[in-house]
């Protein structure tokens, strides 16, 4: 039994959990650059996490256990899910088997306590919330699985890390099957971080929050768990994007050298593939709720094409 | 896979690219984005055919590739953002029959179809030459794409990019698989039928959709009663 697969893990978890809220932060840079306004320095996430952390919690007179335990399970889930998920580092022997359909219903699994949540402080917000997240997430969930299954099929393996691996044999960029499968990803971290033209994440406005709202009976530390869980979700998608796509950079045989250059390498891929989100979510309008499907309906598309493709060619 | 070569996956990932931008084409309501799509689509294919003539080494593809360049890319997108300042246009259009969601179910299938269809008809040429038989592929889809572009558009003018569009697919596929001076005139002579057709359509009621049109020609009496009524 080789030391391999913990230190693994725990470069893998340490790093995701280190700069997912910088990631976060860069979006909203960008969103304020495009409206014109100054927007905040680089290492406001880490700031508001840390202020949150020494705040008190204060729950809602009706809240039962759900409400103690979900921002704890909630990132708890996301942290097993991470294991799932070699961002910088692929080991021979993983820390954990990275079974893609495992890893959708981990994510399935905190958007369902999300959910219950919003119901169990009693108030008609998170009601609201809870009941519009769960009615897009059942039009959502068969285009996640397609686009999952799309990239089993085009990797030929059900792993996560077998499936970057995969990545890295091809030439990057050069691959058609590639492009598409980052196109229905790309509108997959739209939808699933909750960003504009699905959910606005900025604002706490009766008509249009659908995240936030589920959040609203939240506060101090049990908020800073739940930012910081939204956080490393957004950081596992793009990294599940960001090798599939341009792999270029991730080690496979370890050394320090090779660690930081990998980490140096992804940073800055992350922070320019937030700097384009940030741009999709400042030129669009936010969607009618009813009008969402269809976005949906772009990403099942793409990836009925890349199935496509890979036979035709 | 017979070749293997950094242009020979450039142009596959052209004709991806073709795909991409004709359902962006089919989901789009903003009419401005519609043209600037339909004008990227023509800037594809102009990367298509030269590419083509790089590999094949005949100069009619970039002159192909020229006359692309100097109508669709520059010339009519042109045109029909002159016309949309002039007559004020809504930005959210109507949809009849499919909604863009169920227009792009259609289209998977219409693909699917084809790439059988294809698949039996030119049986060499997948085994010769699988990036002309995909090219192919994409042609004929890319036409009947704009074929469900002009029948779920409601407004003249988005008829007409689904038309272009069509007319898109017609020119891939020429380049992919037919004889080319043919098609050159081919092509001339369609891009002359949509001017002739963006002109008519201009002097009476660019801003309406086909009923309105009716009315306005019955109203000037240029149309009789009877023969609508027929």
């Amino acid at each position: 039994m080789s030391l391999t697969p913990f230190f693994a893990g725990l470069v893998n978890l340490g790093f995701v959990l280190l700069i997912s809220p910088l990631f976060m932060t860069v979006v909203k840079k960008v969103k304020a650059r495009a409206q014109r306004r100054a927007g905040p320095p680089l290492l406001q996430g880490y700031y508001n996490l840390a202020k949150l952390f020494r705040k008190e919690v204060v729950y809602s007179d009706y809240a039962s256990f759900i409400s103690r335990i979900a921002p704890y399970a909630s990132l708890a889930i996301l942290m097993v899910a991470t294991l799932l998920v070699p961002v910088i580092w692929i080991p021979d022997a993983a820390p954990a088997e990275g079974n893609i359909i495992v890893f959708l219903y981990l994510l399935a699994f905190t958007r369902f306590l999300l959910a219950l949540l919003g119901l169990d402080a009693g108030s008609t917000f998170g009601g609201m919330g809870s009941s519009r997240e769960m009615s897009l997430s059942a039009v959502i969930e068969p285009t996640t699985v397609v686009v999952f299954a799309v990239m089993a099929y085009v990797a030929g393996t059900l792993s996560i890390p077998e499936m970057f691996r995969h990545a890295t044999t091809i030439i990057p960029g050069m691959s058609p099957t590639a492009l598409l499968l980052a196109v229905s990803l790309f509108i997959l971290i739209i939808v699933e971080t909750g960003r504009v033209p699905v959910d606005n994440p900025e604002t706490h406005l009766e008509l249009t929050m659908i995240h936030e709202g589920m959040l609203l009976d939240t506060s101090g530390r049990n908020l800073a768990l739940f930012e910081l869980s939204h956080a490393v979700k957004q950081t596992l998608l793009m990294a599940l994007l960001i090798n599939m796509l341009i792999p270029f950079g991730i080690i496979q045989e370890v050394s320090i050298v090779g660690l930081v250059l990998a980490a140096l390498l992804f940073l800055l891929k992350g922070t320019a593939l937030s700097v384009l989100l940030g741009i999709v979510e400042s030129s669009f309008a936010k969607m009618r709720f009813f009008r969402v499907p269809n976005l949906f309906m772009l990403a099942f598309f793409f990836s009925a094409l890349t199935i496509l493709s890979e036979v035709m060619i | 896979m017979t070749e293997i070569g950094v242009i020979p996956s450039l142009l596959r990932i052209c004709l991806i690219l073709v795909l991409i931008s004709a359902a962006c084409l089919l989901t789009t309501r903003n009419l401005s984005s519609l043209v600037r799509t339909y004008a990227l689509q023509s800037l594809i294919l102009v990367a298509i055919a030269i590419l083509l003539g790089v590999i094949e080494q005949k100069n009619i593809l970039l002159l192909i590739a020229g006359i692309t360049l100097a109508s669709k890319v520059i010339g009519i997108p042109w045109f029909i953002t002159v016309i949309q300042k002039r007559i004020r246009i809504q930005q959210d259009l109507k949809f009849s029959y499919l909604q863009p969601g169920g227009a792009l179910v259609v289209s998977i299938l219409l693909i699917l179809l084809v790439y059988l269809c294809f698949s039996r008809v030119l049986h060499d040429l997948v085994t010769q030459n699988s990036l002309f038989f995909l090219g192919s592929i994409i042609g004929v889809s890319l036409m009947l794409m704009g074929l469900i572009a002009i029948f779920s558009r409601q407004l003249a003018i988005t008829k007409v990019i689904g038309y272009l569009s069509m007319e898109n697919g017609v020119l891939l596929f020429g380049l992919f698989v037919t004889e080319l001076p043919f098609i050159t005139e081919f092509v001339i002579m369609v891009d002359l039928i949509i001017l002739v057709l963006l002109t008519t359509i201009l002097t009476v009621g660019m801003d309406s959709s086909i009923d309105a049109y009716m009315n306005r020609l019955k109203e000037f009496h240029l149309w009789s009663e009877e023969e609508v009524q027929a």
